[in-house]
């Protein structure tokens, strides 16, 4: 299936009512994060809408993000899908490098058992699915869009769309209106808790640090790019 | 294979990794050339050869058949198609990752 063509920015919510509304049930999904993305759900549950919900469960999350998830099935009444890595797969890391490879290794490979190869199966499944992603949550996402084609999980005969209704949002608007709607959140933003992924590797900033300083700290930015950096390059062998 | 020296002598850790991987595999002899690009010598054999393909990340690899040179950043794809290894699920999810660096911030 094409990307879905947008004409222009439109709110977050008119984005997921257009979206919604063009899916069939099954070929649509949120990813929620079990974090402060919490408000697309609260924005479909306040239009009166329904949507599969996934969350990938990499059994590594921090107790208060089970509770929150749990929270927001209450609260919303809605079903959440829980994507667990393949045993084999984490049993295999687990008995080769020890429980905590990521620390000497870098997080990729843990991350592709227990993030990435979960999400690609679900997406397998799907023609869409909705994420949280925010322009100003990475140097990695200032190209979000609202409405992309998602090349990373797309196959020449299975093209997938990846809709970004929070894509234009800064995280102090995401707060805004989690204060101003009442929204649950995962009670370890309230102790310093910015960026939330696995318990191991996920730690609370100061308020000066960006939010990706609690993710993954002990990999410095220069490690984990491996750059011939232009600059560096100055002269050519003819 | 072209692979970067940091400027304390030792390789970068993506290099590294590479170059483990491909002993671990048995494919490291399959390499005709190893070529350094030394991050304090823009002059290095290595840095020379990535400003001349317009190359700028490390490793990546120069296969030459028939007169026709082919470039290859993505380890897994250059294994893959040249070597004719296979890689794993896990190897696949990884160069995923690698190249769409904001999915593990889901």
């Amino acid at each position: 299936m094409e990307p879905r063509k947008t004409t222009g920015q439109r709110s977050p919510q008119q984005l997921l009512r257009d979206t919604i509304s063009q899916y069939a049930e099954g070929d649509l999904s949120i990813s929620f994060s079990g974090a402060e993305d919490v408000i697309l759900i609260d924005m479909v549950a306040q239009m009166g809408l329904t949507v599969d919900i996934f969350t990938l469960d990499t059994g590594r999350l921090h107790p208060e993000t089970y509770e929150f998830i749990e929270q927001v099935r209450s609260h919303y009444g809605f079903s959440i899908d829980l994507l667990m890595p393949t045993p084999s797969d984490v049993a295999k890391l687990v008995k080769e490098k020890g429980l905590y490879s990521f620390y000497k290794d870098g997080h990729g490979e843990c991350c592709s058992i227990r993030k990435i190869e979960p999400l690609k199966t679900k997406l397998e499944s799907l023609d869409a699915w909705i994420t949280g992603q925010r322009k100003d949550q990475s140097v990695t996402r200032t190209n979000l869009t609202q409405v992309q084609e998602d090349k990373a999980f797309s196959t020449e005969n299975h093209k997938i769309t990846k809709y970004n209704p929070l894509a234009d949002w800064s995280l102090s608007q995401v707060w805004q209106y989690i204060r101003e709607n009442n929204v649950p959140y995962n009670k370890l933003h309230d102790n310093g808790y910015v960026s939330i992924g696995c318990e191991p590797c996920t730690r609370p900033i100061t308020p000066n640090q960006h939010e990706r300083a609690g993710r993954w700290w002990w990999e410095e930015q220069t490690q984990r790019e491996c750059g011939l950096h232009a600059q560096n390059v100055i002269k050519i062998v003819s | 294979m072209v692979k970067k020296v940091l400027a304390n002598g030792e390789s970068c850790k993506k290099c590294a990794d590479v170059e483990r991987r491909l002993k671990q595999d048995n494919h490291w002899s399959k390499l005709d050339e190893i070529v350094i690009a030394k991050e304090n010598d823009p002059n290095s054999d290595g840095m020379q050869i990535a400003k001349h393909h317009g190359i700028d990340v490390a490793p990546f690899f120069i296969v030459e058949e028939n007169g026709k040179v082919e470039l290859y950043t993505l380890y897994f794809k250059f294994v893959n198609e040249v070597l004719k290894g296979h890689p794993s699920k896990t190897e696949t999810n990884l160069e995923i990752l690698e190249n769409n660096p904001d999915l593990d911030l889901l």
